[in-house]
């Protein structure tokens, strides 16, 4: 049987931010400019960077509980023709607990039913091809994949 | 954290504009509702509210929310909230959250202006 070599996945870039609000602009930042030239077109460019602010807002805040000394790790890397945006934070379970638990549902959020907020990892799923969570201990890592070369669906090329 | 969304206001026969610029985060609250307040004042036939978003270039959760506090607020008082400005990527936004349903969106000012004031004579 023949076995096509998949290329071993390769690290683009990795860094760390304190955990202050307004750090996830940091991190779109850098991540936008560590995928660029990469296959994403801009509209799939714009999600991910939705979805690396959300993910790292909530590292910062319900993972890291706005303590600066703590850093949120971001680790870029490229498998295949996947884009894998890893962040990580040290909220062990309590980081995915914050999140709301029911769907959010803005007919209920209007009537005072829900709270306006609550659209984080709604947004996140929405924006990215897979969402991916894992905890290690106190380590919680939320794991972006964004596909390149490819249309997304209801997208034409 | 001090806001990065500045808001200014002015009102058209009918309807009430509130241009935003910056960012729409979190820290933009007292902004955005202190722009409402503003922009409506004491009018209680001021139908339509309008959020111009041409000079925006970010908004995340925290500012959807803001937002849909903003629709909250008009719906109780019976107004109408249409939105312009957006980028197609918060467009999109706009339409996943399903706030889209709720606030007809306009691609420029003058779009909506023209819309909400009839054609001109």
């Amino acid at each position: 049987m023949t076995q096509i070599a998949r290329p071993a996945p390769r690290r683009l870039d990795t860094f760390e931010l304190p955990s202050e609000p307004g750090n996830e602009r940091l991190a779109l930042a850098r991540v936008a400019e560590t995928v660029q030239g990469l296959g994403l077109s801009d509209s799939r460019l714009e999600k991910l960077k939705t979805a690396v602010a959300e993910a790292t807002m909530n590292a910062i805040e319900h993972g890291n509980g706005n303590r600066a000394e703590i850093p949120v790790e971001v680790e870029v890397t490229q498998n295949g023709d996947d884009i894998v945006v890893a962040i990580s934070d040290q909220g062990g379970d309590a980081t995915g607990q914050a999140g709301p638990a029911q769907e959010p549902d803005l007919l209920q959020k209007l009537e005072g039913a829900q709270s306006p907020r609550g659209w984080g990892l709604f947004l996140i799923r929405n924006m990215v091809d897979a969402m991916d969570i894992t905890t290690n201990g106190q380590r919680h890592t939320i794991w972006l994949t964004m596909r390149t070369g490819g249309a997304e669906h209801g997208e034409h090329v | 954290m001090a806001s990065m969304c500045e808001a200014t206001t002015r009102v058209l026969p009918g309807a009430a504009v509130i241009e935003l610029s910056g960012e729409v985060d979190g820290s933009a609250a007292d902004v955005l509702t202190n722009a409402y307040q503003t922009a409506v004042g004491t009018d209680a036939d001021l139908g339509t509210v309008v959020l111009d978003f041409s000079a925006v270039d970010y908004i995340n959760s925290t500012g959807i929310a803001l937002i849909v506090s903003v629709l909250a607020r008009a719906r109780a008082e019976r107004r109408k909230v249409v939105a312009c400005g957006l980028s197609p990527h918060y467009r999109e936004i706009f339409d996943i959250t399903r706030l889209s349903d709720f606030i007809e969106l306009f691609p420029d000012l003058d779009h909506a202006v023209s819309e909400l004031t009839g054609p001109a004579a």
